[in-house]
């Protein structure tokens, strides 16, 4: 097949991967990753993922997605309340592919689809930090998340210098006691200066971020460059994931933003390459490594 | 450039087709498919965030995104279970069987929920050939004041009293 220029020589080895139909694959990937409970749905879910992916003129029926989506709110009605929040999301996403399949452009439909679901999940988060939680802004998640969640212990240390000794003191003191028991001489928090430090640039930087992504896709595309959220976007993959442990959450937001990528492979070849860094977040040790290295 | 028509199979519109072939016919596929997912994520969020304020459903569950927004997720939710009879009254603990009842009561502690697990604890105790004839469910949170003062704050407690002679799942509660 022809290589669409201006592809640079390393890329032209995935050109064929970086059509406009990646970002149906990932999302079929998705599915078959992270599996429902249910042995029915799940079944489901498994048969039209993997007959997408086998065959992949099934990718572009209408009917598959359609399918898919309605597995997606089995699935959600079935798990109720204690589904992820991303669930919901790739069930908003499998309808919007399935909706865009049935009109006479695709492609444009899904792109303009995408733009409004990414808007509507950062407005929705924005929201909750913003307005509805009582202890986001004034930097108590963090502060209590820095301390008591394993996942930021390695940046609790190296960047707040905290001690072991510390954390395990810390994780006490912030151990709720039964009936108004209060400890004698009990475990005294320690925050250092650099952790509390570390977490208001965590509330603020993430606030700052998601409130940028809110407006730059609710703007109408003529007041923002594609770049620009693309851009956004991007930045957000590879620095949540590195802490948040929800990488099918990014490789999602991955795939919508790679239906928006239009005509352009760089912009798919970049979403992928942060599919590919939310995998080695995952599964590596990449990131304690970098934060050890990182500290001062 | 976006995908051409060829690379996409379109809903093919046969012969005497009833629809009208009209500018709103072609202009509103589109612009549903554009917009309903939007509009469903948006009712879902509002929803949520609805049943979060006044029910206690977890701000990280439900559809409303506000994961990593509160310190109010399950790690810092907590659910107690007490059984009562003539002759015992302790605490129990939630077995592997009753865990995801227990899971489904502290994310979202409506009356429902604490029912099914108080029900199912009574079913357990009543198989174990243990007396049981109440039992109480609590659902509690941990708050952090903003100097990180730590309390617990309860969500809901239900307590539902079970017949000694009915059969198993006869457990009427008592709120």
């Amino acid at each position: 097949m022809s290589i669409p220029l201006p592809l640079r020589p390393p890329l032209r080895l995935f050109a064929d991967a970086l059509d406009e139909r990646l970002p149906l694959r990932v999302t079929l990937v998705l599915l078959l990753i992270r599996p429902p409970e249910d042995p029915y749905v799940r079944g489901g879910i498994w048969l039209l993922a993997a007959a997408g992916l086998i065959v992949p003129a099934l990718a572009t029926r209408a009917w598959l997605w359609a399918g898919a989506a309605v597995l997606m709110l089995a699935r959600l009605a079935v798990e109720f309340p204690l589904a992820d929040n991303h669930l919901y999301l790739l069930f908003y996403w499998c309808l919007a592919i399935a909706l865009a399949l049935v009109t006479p452009a695709p492609g444009d439909i899904l792109a303009r689809s995408a733009r409004w679901l990414v808007a509507a999940t950062f407005t929705c988060a924005v929201l909750w930090k913003a307005l509805l939680a009582p202890d986001f802004l004034d930097g108590r998640f963090f502060r209590v998340t820095l301390l008591t969640d394993d996942r930021f212990a390695t940046a609790a240390r190296a960047v707040g210098q905290l001690t072991d000794a510390q954390l395990t003191d810390d994780r006490e003191a912030l151990r709720p006691l039964d009936g108004g028991i209060e400890v004698l001489d009990g475990p005294v928090l320690v925050e250092p200066a650099p952790l509390r430090a570390l977490g208001v640039g965590l509330t603020w930087g993430g606030a700052l971020l998601e409130a940028l992504l809110a407006l730059a896709f609710l703007a109408p595309v003529r007041r923002v460059p594609a770049a620009v959220r693309h851009a956004l976007l991007l930045v957000f993959c590879a620095v949540t994931y590195a802490i948040a442990p929800v990488g099918g959450f990014g490789w999602l937001l991955a795939a919508i933003g790679m239906a928006q990528a239009g005509g352009s492979p760089r912009w798919r070849a970049a979403y992928a390459a942060a599919c590919v860094l939310i995998l080695v977040y995952a599964e590596t040790p990449a990131v304690s490594w970098l934060i050890g290295l990182a500290a001062p | 450039m976006h995908l051409a028509l060829s690379q996409f199979p379109t809903a093919a519109r046969g012969a005497g087709d009833p629809l009208p072939s009209g500018r709103l016919d072609e202009d509103l596929m589109p612009r549903v498919a554009v917009a309903l997912p939007s509009l469903i994520l948006a009712a879902v969020a509002a929803i949520q965030m609805v049943l979060s304020l006044t029910m206690g459903l977890s701000p990280w569950k439900g559809g409303g995104f506000g994961m990593f927004a509160s310190t109010d997720g399950l790690p810092f939710r907590d659910v107690r279970v007490f059984v009562s009879a003539p002759a015992r009254s302790e605490e129990v603990l939630i077995p592997p069987s009753l865990a995801r009842a227990a899971a489904a009561a502290v994310t979202f502690p409506r009356p429902q929920a604490l029912e099914t697990l108080a029900r199912g604890i009574a079913d357990r105790e009543r198989r174990y050939g243990r007396d049981v004839e109440t039992v109480r469910v609590e659902v509690s949170r941990t708050v952090f004041s903003p100097t990180l003062e730590v309390t617990r704050a309860p969500l809901r407690t239900l307590t539902v009293h079970v017949d000694p002679a009915a059969p198993a799942s006869a457990a009427a509660p008592v709120r």
